[in-house]
């Protein structure tokens, strides 16, 4: 695999990762906008809006009808937060000319159909069409109500909202449920316009050749939009201590309660400083060797699950459990015990080697994944040089026992938030 | 070992080979590829709670017993697999569904090392009383956790109503008063019937050398003389116990299971009949279909609606799922359009191009070693060639397609909904 990056225009790098395992080519679309109250709902919808019809696919019927002809091209939007910035993405795939059966050209086909899709929305007169609008609004409220069926999931969201009560990255990343209510054809046109105008982009090529042709259009497409305020991306606050611990108890009408913690350290930025943070997460509650798995869920059976992991921009760790609510206090107390031992350089060179190979095995393994990759370097951004998986193996092969226990002692609890049945009256 | 080389007309080949234990070994060498993906697997699963073994009397055993199994032979005498496997910095796991049980790791190095480990541990039970009275209070939460999941919840209950007798209706993990009888008895009598290799298959796929691979596992196969398995008979009758069940779950918006059953004569269904099925539910609701642009529309389903052919062995049903203000409109919506594809016939242009889809799906499935993996668990359980969907998309006409809309049966159709509490 190799990585070419390309400045197309002023704040678009394209990035061609030529890796010849696939018999797909997968362009994805990254815009990347600071995380703000006021827009994150209406930025938030955008890919999901301009992804179901355009100028000249106006209606979701005849667009699904043209990917499937398309040899079942997939179409893809989202909207995630990396660090303080809301990432809009939107992408395509599509199998190999080389299978066609009739010799077909789908790969600038369907390139071009994406681009159409983000440059040429179904609009008039500066609104969006109200029905699309209408209808994408009540799916995404229907997502944001639909939360909290996965408990899991559920319960971390309350806790980074929790832990960032103010701060950027305590934004939901789709808004809230009266933010997208508020939406209309015109607010969500701006919203567009914004994001051609204002977004850093990175478009990401994840193919055995770079289509013909298609840095130049998209170099095109950007020169006919005038380009200004442009998002900074080196900028991301880190994690503070806490003052004081944030302990917030939830209940539910659940079976079994769920147990999520935040975490601040003191190591945050760029993979080559922040491996020892990794492995230090990873040995308090990463795979099957882990403090965590080994003591909480085997040895004292409190929990099912119950895992940590890390996220390098905020420096945060979190904690994740399913715990029965007569067990959530032992088993706070013990995933606390559990962080103390890593700190204290209590785990055995078994225990640092077994983490070390597993993350490095899990690097090796991104390459062959085409999602994968590109949620790699969709996350390493603020950089001309984003480094690939198999230089972070080569950092993580370097570090020392020291270096995680100094990582592992920068880890402090921030916030304990507990999601636990109704009280029997 | 007699091996036979399979390839296709988009330049992909694997190996099957059989061991003269019976074992079945399938391999797709993906030399592109960093990681290889292993699978040892088990014709057995939760649906097998009735059995038995060369002709001896038939047994019954606790519901979610082959799961609780699955979670026990991880463990030896002297520690456990997944330690075996932090060594070498694989990833490992195991997942039990109803028919299979499929033991499993994922590696970029160190693949020999990885696969004696799995041939190994899988080949050597070790179960004990205290070992297995620990392990049922870690499965206790984990079924817990389940009756919070109302995805979950919602299907198990439409195959309640929807199979009398057929164990497809119960809980894979089973309850936590069913897996209080299990015993390191019963299990040591489980494993013996069902982990014989002649009813085992290893699947592999990646950056693997195939003769080499055959050669490591023509070694570590311990031999065993092949058993007769047979399975209990359920006797399930035609038709369904009702239609409609319901339970309130603390969710925002009704979850539905809508399903009809099939009334089987034979225990599996044929690659054409899933292929065809396939493609006449894109037909019915896909994203390009009319009826899904009439819900949408509507305002009745969201991005988690889908539809699939649940089968297995002696099961099948054909189920559409998600999310709805108003999961009987949606239920009413189904009945309707499959009654006017009946009268109207279906939509060549649309047949063409689901086709077309279809064939790109199949395509993209040689992208990654673990779909891979799967798919020749598939080839392994059913018995087909990888290449044959390929084939088949060939050759599949839309009279073949229209004829499966005689599955659906009004009749025999089930509605489950999890309502929101108050």
């Amino acid at each position: 695999m190799s990585v070419k990056v390309l400045s197309l225009c002023d704040g678009v790098q394209g990035l061609f990762i030529n890796n010849a395992r696939f018999n797909t080519t997968l362009v994805s679309f990254n815009f990347y906008m600071p995380t703000n109250k006021d827009d994150v709902a209406s930025l938030g919808l955008l890919p999901f809006v301009l992804t179901t019809c355009s100028e000249k696919y106006p209606d979701f019927s005849r667009l699904n009808l043209k990917l499937a002809k398309l040899y079942g091209a997939k179409l893809e939007a989202s909207t995630e937060k990396v660090g303080d910035l809301q990432l809009l993405k939107m992408a395509v795939s599509v199998i190999d000319d080389s299978y066609t059966l009739d010799n077909e050209s789908l790969c600038v086909e369907a390139c071009e159909l994406l681009m159409r899709l983000i440059f040429e929305p179904k609009a008039e007169n500066g609104e969006f069409c109200a029905e699309d609008v209408e209808r994408e609004k009540r799916k995404a409220i229907e997502h944001i109500r639909g939360e909290m069926s996965d408990k899991r999931l559920y319960a971390k969201k309350r806790m980074l909202e929790e832990m960032y009560k103010g701060k950027a990255y305590g934004i939901s990343k789709c808004g809230t449920e009266e933010q997208v209510a508020a939406i209309d054809g015109k607010s969500l046109y701006s919203a567009w316009q914004k994001l051609i105008s204002n977004a850093f982009v990175r478009v990401n090529v994840i193919s055995r050749a770079l289509p013909a042709g298609l840095f130049a259009n998209i170099t095109e497409r950007f020169s006919a939009v005038e380009r200004f305020n442009i998002t900074d991306c080196t900028v991301c606050e880190p994690t503070r201590k806490a003052r004081a611990v944030k302990e917030i108890t939830e209940r539910m009408d659940i079976a079994q309660g769920k147990l999520s913690m935040g975490f601040s350290s003191r190591m945050h930025g760029d993979d080559s400083e922040t491996m020892p943070l990794l492995m230090a997460s990873d040995i308090f509650g990463g795979g099957p060797y882990s403090k965590l798995f080994t003591n909480v869920r085997e040895k004292m059976s409190l929990c099912y699950y119950c895992s940590a992991s890390s996220v390098r921009i905020k420096g945060l760790v979190t904690v994740d459990s399913g715990v029965e609510a007569v067990n959530a206090e032992r088993a706070e107390k013990e995933i606390l015990a559990q962080l103390e031992s890593v700190k204290a350089g209590d785990f055995t060179d078994f225990e640092l080697e077994s983490s070390r190979k597993s993350l490095i095995d899990s690097f090796k393994g991104i390459e062959d994944s085409q999602s994968a990759i590109d949620v790699w370097y969709a996350m390493r951004i603020g950089t001309d040089e984003p480094l690939g998986p198999d230089e972070c193996v080569k950092f993580l092969e370097g570090v020392k026992r020291s270096e995680v226990i100094k990582a592992a002692q920068g880890i402090n609890v921030h916030t304990i938030y507990k999601l636990l049945p109704e009280e029997k009256a | 070992m007699k091996k036979t080389v399979f390839e296709s007309p988009i330049g992909e080949s694997y190996v099957k080979a059989i061991h003269p234990s019976g074992l079945q070994i399938f391999i797709m060498e993906k030399p592109q590829f960093s990681s290889s993906y292993a699978m040892f697997g088990t014709k057995y699963g939760s649906i097998d709670t009735r059995f038995s073994k060369n002709g001896g009397e038939m047994v019954e055993v606790p519901e979610g017993i082959a799961h609780f199994l699955e979670h026990k032979l991880f463990e030896s005498e002297d520690g456990d697999a997944f330690t075996r496997f932090a060594e070498t910095g694989a990833y490992c796991n195991a997942y039990t569904s109803f028919d299979r049980t499929c033991y499993l790791f994922s590696c970029s190095d160190k693949f020999f090392d990885n696969l004696a480990i799995l041939l190994d541990f899988v080949q050597k039970p070790y179960f004990t009383e205290a070992t297995v009275n620990k392990e049922q209070g870690i499965i206790g939460q984990e079924i817990r956790m389940y009756d919070d999941n109302p995805g979950w919840r919602v299907m198990f209950n439409m195959l309640r109503q929807m199979y009398t007798n057929h164990p497809v209706r119960i809980d894979i993990a089973g309850t936590v008063e069913s897996i209080s009888h299990i015993t390191a008895e019963l299990l040591y009598k489980c494993y013996e019937t069902f982990y014989n290799p002649a009813n085992m298959f290893v699947c592999i796929a990646g950056n693997v050398d195939a003769d080499k691979v055959l050669d490591k596992i023509g070694a570590a196969i311990i031999n065993h003389e092949p058993v007769e398995i047979e399975r209990g008979e359920f006797n399930e009758p035609e038709g369904v116990a009702s239609s409609y069940v319901e339970q309130k779950l603390a969710v925002s918006l009704p979850m539905f299971c809508y399903g009809y059953k099939q009334d089987i004569k034979t225990p599996i269904r044929s690659l054409k009949t899933k292929v065809c099925m396939s493609l006449l539910l894109e037909m019915i609701c896909g994203d390009a279909s009319p009826l899904y642009a009439r819900l949408v529309r509507d305002g009745l389903i969201n991005d988690d609606f889908g539809s699939e052919y649940f089968n297995g062995h002696g099961y099948a049903a054909i189920v559409f799922e998600g999310e709805s203000n108003d999961p009987k409109r949606v239920a009413e919506a189904i009945g309707e359009e499959i009654k006017r594809l009946r009268e109207d016939g279906l939509d060549k242009k649309l047949f063409s191009a689901v086709k077309c889809a279809m064939y790109g799906d199949a395509i993209r499935r040689f992208n990654s070693v673990d779909g891979l993996a799967g798919q020749l668990v598939e080839c392994a359980m059913c018995d087909f060639d990888l290449f044959e969907e390929i084939k088949l998309l060939r050759t599949v006409t839309i009279d073949d397609v229209y004829k499966r809309l005689d599955l659906f049966k009004e009749e025999n159709a089930v509605l489950s909904v999890i309502l929101p509490k108050e």
